[in-house]
């Protein structure tokens, strides 16, 4: 029988080796990216392929500027995530606070119906929504865009948001009422900025469906200066020329906003904010 | 001292008054219409958006699915239920929707035991932890398409590391067209599929592992239980119902994935990767029948259905557990 020690470390070999498997896995695909995008044209078709190369090249990165749409599109894209995600995490605030703080004939109901939208596939709504937008005249817009995002983010973001609200005591916000705070009054002067975390996170959420939507723009905006960054960049694959190392590297620059989004999140949220403002 | 004590109490009170006398009152007379009408008046928004967006598609969805609705015609007329008596005879479809889920079901069963490996090592305590766990986020957190693009890149049959690769350590000796053949496409589909959903298992069965007191782990070390049996009788319970959870949704996603699907391989080989998202595409924006297409979702209905009220109770099971 082997000794427990000997067990023991034979059991936390296995787990960093299996670390270290798991890890490769998960980085090499995300290092051939980032390789492709800097190397020189030259040294991409190739039938056996450099692991590294030793003439990174700035070359991809100004054909993709100068050779497709990928700057309009990087435009269409922004706008579109960032006035999605101010609307939605406005609109989710609002529900979010009249489903968790106040009482009202008929509200679990539309908790549940809210859930149950957040449930339901995209294939689903997907045709009647082109007829819609459609008789409306908004296909070919950014403004079917906006909407297509809000459709996405707000059921989950009312979710959460009503249970952020929800662990918040009621008695900060009487408190804030005696002071002669009206309701919105609280809400954004009280309730909001405790419950920023979970905001945060709503709007990191609704940004990133925003900001990676393909189907929607792919189906609805038939224009390439109307598409979104995923739309175009996948479009790029079929074209008559080979152009990985400008879809590598474009794919790097649209990773990395929502990269950065969830590292800087994750540093807002702070617990305990609310800790020992309540005794008792 | 004590005249200037008294009149500090005295006006404190009468602004006490002045603020929540009528305040009070008005609480009292307004309360439950005010509260109401409030209550509706910020669900408003969100009722609207999700009421036009989609609730309204939805319904309309299963009216133009009796209809002969098609691109370019505005003028349409019902058929009653033609539409689905042509989709139910239709071999495509029906080896397309099982294909779906097929797919997903293997799909999940892949993702649900390596994401739990891989939550039980970063569960363990290790110098370098917090950033081992953000790494193999990564793949969740990138862009859908760019991971996607990624593997078509690498699956690229003339230039892709792939086969550079595996016939560097000899283990072909053509190279393979990983998305170009039949039986590979599929597989081929499914590996993407896999390296950018395990991390969303992983994370989320952390979060459940981490949930388990650590007392409980103590105990069965003290009654002389093994790694194993403390694994089978402890862990496993603990994450049972995240399991359920984090299967069901991908589960979901994975049947209803359209966009892997349509950058890897738009359907093909022929047929060889054909879901049901990618026949509804086909059959509205390149036939252009709306309204044949609309049924497809219809009929699907009664599945997913069945999927949302498992999803549901376990989601409330999990809410109870807490």
């Amino acid at each position: 029988m082997i000794s427990y020690r000997t067990r023991e470390r034979l059991f936390r070999g296995l787990t960093f080796l299996s670390l270290g498997l798991v890890l490769l896995v998960v980085l090499f695909p995300i290092y051939w990216m980032l390789l492709t995008g800097i190397k020189p044209r030259g040294e991409l078709y190739l039938p056996e392929p450099t692991l590294w190369t030793k003439n990174p090249t700035l070359d991809n990165l100004h054909g993709l500027f100068y050779r497709t749409p990928f700057a309009i599109q990087l435009r269409n894209t922004a706008v579109v995530s960032v006035v999605a995600t101010m609307l939605a995490i406005t609109v989710a605030s609002l529900a979010g606070y009249s489903l968790s703080r106040l009482h009202f004939t008929g509200r679990d109901f539309m908790a549940s119906a809210i859930f149950f939208t957040y449930l339901i596939p995209g294939t689903m709504t997907l045709i009647p929504l082109y007829i819609f937008l459609s008789r409306l005249g908004l296909l070919n817009s950014l403004y079917c865009l906006v909407l297509t995002s809000l459709a996405g983010g707000t059921p989950f973001s009312i979710w959460m948001l009503k249970g952020y609200f929800t662990g918040i005591p009621v008695d900060l916000e009487d408190a804030a009422r005696i002071d002669g705070c009206t309701r919105l009054q609280a809400l954004a002067k009280v309730i909001l900025p405790i419950a920023a975390p979970g905001i945060v996170a709503c709007g990191i959420f609704t940004f990133t469906i925003s900001w990676n939507q393909y189907m929607m723009p792919m189906i609805l905006n038939n224009k390439e200066e109307l598409w979104t960054l995923a739309v175009g960049l996948a479009g790029l694959v079929y074209g008559d020329v080979f152009l990985w190392g400008e879809i590598m590297i474009g794919a790097f620059l649209m990773s990395i906003p929502v990269l950065l989004l969830y590292v800087l999140g994750q540093r807002f949220i702070v617990t305990g904010l609310t800790a020992g403002a309540v005794k008792g | 001292m004590a005249d200037t004590g008294s009149d500090a109490a005295g006006q404190l009170q009468r602004i006490a008054a002045r603020r929540l006398g009528p305040q009070r009152a008005r609480r009292r007379r307004l309360r439950i219409g005010e509260e109401a009408l409030i209550g509706y008046l910020f669900l408003l928004p969100a009722i609207l958006i999700l009421a036009v967006m989609v609730g309204y598609p939805a319904l309309a969805g299963l009216w133009y699915s009796f209809s002969n609705k098609m691109i370019g015609f505005p003028k349409f007329k019902f058929v009653g239920l033609e539409n689905y008596r042509e989709l139910v005879g239709e071999v495509t479809l029906r080896e397309a929707v099982l294909r779906s889920f097929t797919y997903a079901g293997i799909a999940v069963s892949i993702k649900l035991p390596i994401g739990l490996a891989v939550a039980l090592i970063l569960n363990q305590r290790f110098r370098g932890r917090g950033p081992a766990r953000g790494l193999v986020l990564l793949p969740w957190s990138l862009p859908l398409v760019v991971s996607v693009l990624i593997w078509s890149w690498m699956y690229n049959d003339l230039f892709g590391v792939f086969n550079f690769l595996l016939m560097k350590s000899g283990l072909i000796k053509v190279p393979l067209n990983f998305l170009g053949e039949a039986k590979l496409a599929l597989p081929s589909v499914m590996l993407t599929n896999v390296w950018r959903g395990f991390p969303f298992f992983a994370i989320n069965l952390l979060a459940g592992l981490q949930a388990v007191p650590d007392e409980l782990y103590e105990a069965a070390r003290v009654d002389g239980a093994s790694r194993l049996q403390s694994f089978r009788h402890i862990t496993l319970p603990g994450v049972r119902t995240v399991a359920m959870i984090v299967s069901l949704l991908s589960f979901v996603w994975t049947s209803n994935d359209f966009t892997t699907f349509w950058v890897l391989t738009k359907g093909g080989p022929g047929t060889a990767t054909k879901t049901f998202p990618v026949v509804t595409y086909e059959t509205a924006f390149m036939a252009l029948e709306l309204g044949k297409a609309a049924a497809i979702p219809v009929l699907l209905i009664p599945l997913f259905s069945v999927l949302i009220v498992l999803l549901t109770r376990a989601v409330s099971r999990r809410e109870l557990e807490r």
